[in-house]
């Protein structure tokens, strides 16, 4: 009763569970401009998702799959009849490759040439990680598919699942239901974690009891996306920060109903994997501009960010593009070859850096 | 020359317990002459004895050649000897004219006359005060400055300043030592307590160093040096474990994430400020005097209430809270630790074990329901002894311990709530240098035990030697954030005023 009560009244003055803030980025989260200072830039445009294939690695382009050469040029490798939505290494030697009409085709390995569906009909996934003879699939929601992963994210929907498919028997199983929009998947032994991008964090399963869940990392400052082996620990794609506005909008679905439904989906307020770029856009004059140029603290609806975790999945650092810069939307990342491998979809550029250079989180006093 | 005031072979025992052990101290005509010493060194008891507030056990006092009796401060100023104190002793409620004039009252007072007065005599001083304004409403430097005031009125031959600048802002303490200068070009000697070491070798003619009561050394400002003041403090040489170390040090690593303070505004103190504190690290925020760093962590632990409409909140692992009292923040394991210890941290009157074991009780740390004194005792032992706190009888009242002593009871008392997130605001604020690198060690040893720790300081080399992380606080808000390694004093200060 009382619980209740002050519900209502902390919904009334906006605060307790009804403020609208979003967690600060310190710590290992502190603003750098890593991604804009690498040297190594490779402009592709629609690059998404990355993945290694024995010893290639591969990039998604729209639906386009390109290969790096060994001269650092992205040459094409395969083109699809619909957009490319998740990369995984699967079966042997074979790479899995999920389309953006919900289909699932593999390339090589044990399982070449076979295509798969997962079951109710999800063609929105997001994410894939494979093992062995099983595949497993994210699919980000029930109701939109991967381009309306904004609409989503307003529609305050949480129909998000994970299903298991037996790559020998073509059989596929729900795994897990009811996630706000799960965007990657990686395996942590047994378990599997999966980062639920509308909840702000990371989530570990246990396929075998998928009711026991447990959260690793929460309360993150950017809207999670996907998970990718490190040597020691895992990189974290983060495609767009959290906003204030964002989280206050979040709070106004009469509001939210309306901007769906009078204005350009362009000009929503929303997170967006590059903004700044019309003066249509609702975050514009002094709150981001200083004398013509873009502050780079100013409030942002699109970042460049993602995060090395260590092994127990808590923040080591980070590597980030601010809002004055030109690496935002990060949704995909690689270590390969002494180099990691950033692929920033909102600016359409997969950037390296030698892992050498790369800070370890760790300092020495002096 | 005959010096102004001798003190020949001192001694002052409180219950049997010397504080001055045969101090003997001559302080010459015309001369600033800095007393130094950790605290309970008896600094502040041989100037007690010198002003007339209490009475040696043993030994002499000479004013002038002639051997003195002072019974009173009061016979101590009509011999022109004056104290300012610390905290001012003047009355808030009056005018500055009031106060300076205050023991010249008559029956029938003439306010204006009064005021003219007192604006001609402060403008002899060259203090720029409005005799007419009340106490309550000054700086503390213009109360520092009517202190003074008081004292030259009373034609004080000898001012004894006890920690004049503790309170004082930088560009105060200038004024303060320009007034010093135009003291002694009037002839006035000057007795200067003070733990800033370098304050004393800027503006003192000698310098004398007490360690436990006994006088260990006196000579010209000029021989000493820094190291060679502390190495007389504390009998050991320092410099490996305060300020300026040289040795390599890792940074902790971030544990868990303790605290998050999200958007936290409060209307023109705090603005949007936000920032996380992790589990085994030594986070820090600097800040200058009024940028919103101590009322932020007052309304992290509750000791500060916010109205309804202020936003922001405040996420202890992960959990949204919003404290409106010090209990429940306790009993969820924050735990502030004042800057003002006189005031907040502790009951002066009351016992140490007393103060420790109130401690235990808020945080609902103690075995019994009732209040149990065999309990009391053996936590106070327990603190007593791992704080190293002295002297060790846990019966000893408070208010009769050093600051350094002080702060350890208001840090056990902390303790002993069994905290997950500590707060430290001025940890060593008013304490000597020996006591400084044990709080140092203790909160280096809590960091290292997995508890999150905050430390607010206005003191860069203090900041710079603890830290893991270092926030920097301007306006409200959190504007900086710096690896504890990779920091120097001129980029935070840059940070801080920019």
């Amino acid at each position: 009763m009382i619980g209740g009560l002050a519900g209502v009244i902390d919904n009334l003055f906006g605060r307790g569970e009804a403020a609208v803030t979003v967690p600060p980025l310190d710590g290992a989260l502190r603003p750098n401009r890593k991604l804009d200072e690498a040297t190594s830039r490779s402009v592709l445009d629609g690059v998404d998702c990355l993945a290694i294939r024995g010893s290639t690695l591969l990039a998604s382009a729209g639906a386009a799959l390109f290969a790096l050469a060994a001269n650092g040029e992205w040459l094409l490798h395969r083109r699809f009849d619909a957009g490319v939505a998740g990369l995984s290494p699967v079966g042997g030697d074979g790479l899995a490759i999920a389309l953006e009409n919900g289909e699932i085709v593999i390339e090589g390995g044990l399982f070449d040439g076979r295509r798969y569906r997962t079951g109710g009909g999800g063609i929105c996934i997001t994410a894939l990680a494979g093992t062995g003879a099983n595949l497993y699939v994210a699919i980000g929601s029930a109701t939109n598919t991967v381009r309306g992963w904004q609409r989503d994210l307003l529609e305050r929907n949480a129909t998000g699942s994970v299903w298991r498919i037996d790559l020998g028997s073509g059989s596929t199983t729900p795994v897990i239901e009811n996630l706000a929009w799960p965007a990657g998947l990686v395996f942590d032994g047994d378990n599997l974690v999966c980062s639920e991008a509308w909840k702000h964090r990371l989530v570990r399963i246990d396929p075998a009891r998928p009711n026991l869940r447990q959260v690793p990392y929460a309360d993150l400052p950017g809207y999670p996306g996907r998970i990718a082996q490190a040597a020691d620990g895992y990189w974290l794609a983060l495609f767009a920060p959290r906003s204030q506005l964002v989280e206050f909008v979040l709070r106004e679905p009469a509001y939210r109903k309306r901007m769906m439904a009078e204005v350009p989906e362009p000009y929503w307020v929303a997170p967006k994997l590059r903004s700044g770029r019309s003066f249509y856009e609702s975050l514009q004059g002094g709150g981001v501009k200083h004398l013509g140029m873009v502050k780079p603290w100013a409030p942002t609806m699109s970042a460049g960010l993602c995060v090395k975790l260590d092994r127990a999945f808590q923040p080591r650092f980070s590597l980030q593009s601010r809002a004055d810069g030109r690496t935002h939307g990060v949704t995909g990342v690689a270590e390969y070859d002494g180099r990691l491998y950033v692929a920033a979809r909102g600016d359409g550029v997969i950037v390296s850096l030698p892992l050498a250079n790369v800070p370890t989180g760790e300092g020495v006093r002096a | 020359m005959t010096p102004i005031v001798e003190v020949r072979k001192a001694t002052k025992e409180y219950r049997g317990v010397p504080v001055v052990k045969d101090v003997s101290f001559t302080l010459r005509r015309g001369e600033v002459h800095a007393l130094l010493g950790e605290n309970g060194a008896g600094k502040s008891t041989l100037t007690k004895m010198i002003s007339g507030v209490v009475q040696p056990t043993s030994g002499e006092i000479w004013i002038d050649g002639e051997r003195a009796e002072l019974k009173s401060p009061s016979e101590a100023l009509r011999r022109g000897i004056a104290m300012v104190y610390q905290e001012t002793s003047l009355i808030p409620s009056l005018t500055v004219a009031q106060n300076i004039y205050l023991m010249d009252a008559k029956r029938l007072h003439r306010l204006r006359g009064l005021y003219i007065a007192g604006q001609q005599f402060l403008q002899s001083l060259n203090f720029h005060v409005d005799p007419t304004a009340m106490v309550s409403g000054l700086g503390a430097g213009q109360k520092q400055m009517v202190e003074i005031a008081r004292a030259v009125h009373h034609n004080a031959k000898v001012i004894v300043f006890d920690e004049p600048t503790a309170t004082l802002t930088p560009e105060e303490k200038h004024q303060f030592f320009s007034l010093v200068a135009r003291l002694k070009q009037r002839g006035v000697s000057i007795i200067f307590i003070s733990h800033a070491l370098e304050e004393a070798l800027v503006i003192a003619d000698r310098i004398t160093v007490l360690r436990d009561g006994e006088h260990v050394v006196t000579d010209d400002a000029a021989t000493f040096d820094r190291e060679k003041i502390v190495r007389a403090m504390v009998g050991r040489n320092l410099t490996g474990e305060l300020y300026g170390s040289s040795r390599k040090r890792k940074v902790r690593p971030a544990g868990e994430k303790v605290l998050s303070v999200q958007n936290l505004s409060m209307g023109n103190v705090l603005r949007n400020t936000s920032f996380s504190v992790f589990a085994g690290q030594i986070t820090s925020i600097f800040g200058l005097i009024g940028s919103g760093r101590t009322e932020a962590a007052k309304v992290i632990a509750g000791v500060l209430k916010r109205d309804l409409f202020h936003g922001g909140q405040v996420r202890l692992f992960g959990r949204p809270v919003r404290y409106r009292v010090p209990r429940p923040a306790v009993r969820d394991g924050i735990i502030y630790v004042t800057e003002d210890r006189k005031v907040e941290g502790f009951f002066e009157t009351m016992s140490i074990a007393e103060n420790i074991y109130l401690g235990a009780l808020a945080g609902g740390r103690t075995k019994s329901a009732t209040v149990s004194m065999s309990e009391m005792r053996t936590i106070a032992k327990e603190w007593i002894a791992a704080l190293d706190v002295k002297p060790g009888s846990a019966d000893a009242r408070v208010i009769e311990l050093s600051g350094g002593n002080q702060q350890k009871v208001v840090v056990a008392k902390a303790l002993v709530q069994k905290p997950r997130l500590i707060i430290f605001d001025e940890p060593t604020r008013g304490v000597d240098v020996g006591a400084i690198a044990e709080i140092h060690h203790l909160i280096n040893r809590l960091a290292d035990e997995g508890i999150a720790v905050l430390v607010i300081s206005s003191y860069l080399p203090e900041i710079l030697q603890l830290s893991d992380r270092i926030l920097v606080c301007r306006q409200g808000r959190i504007v900086e954030e710096f690896d504890g390694h990779q920091a120097d004093e001129e980029t935070i200060m840059y940070a801080a005023v920019h």
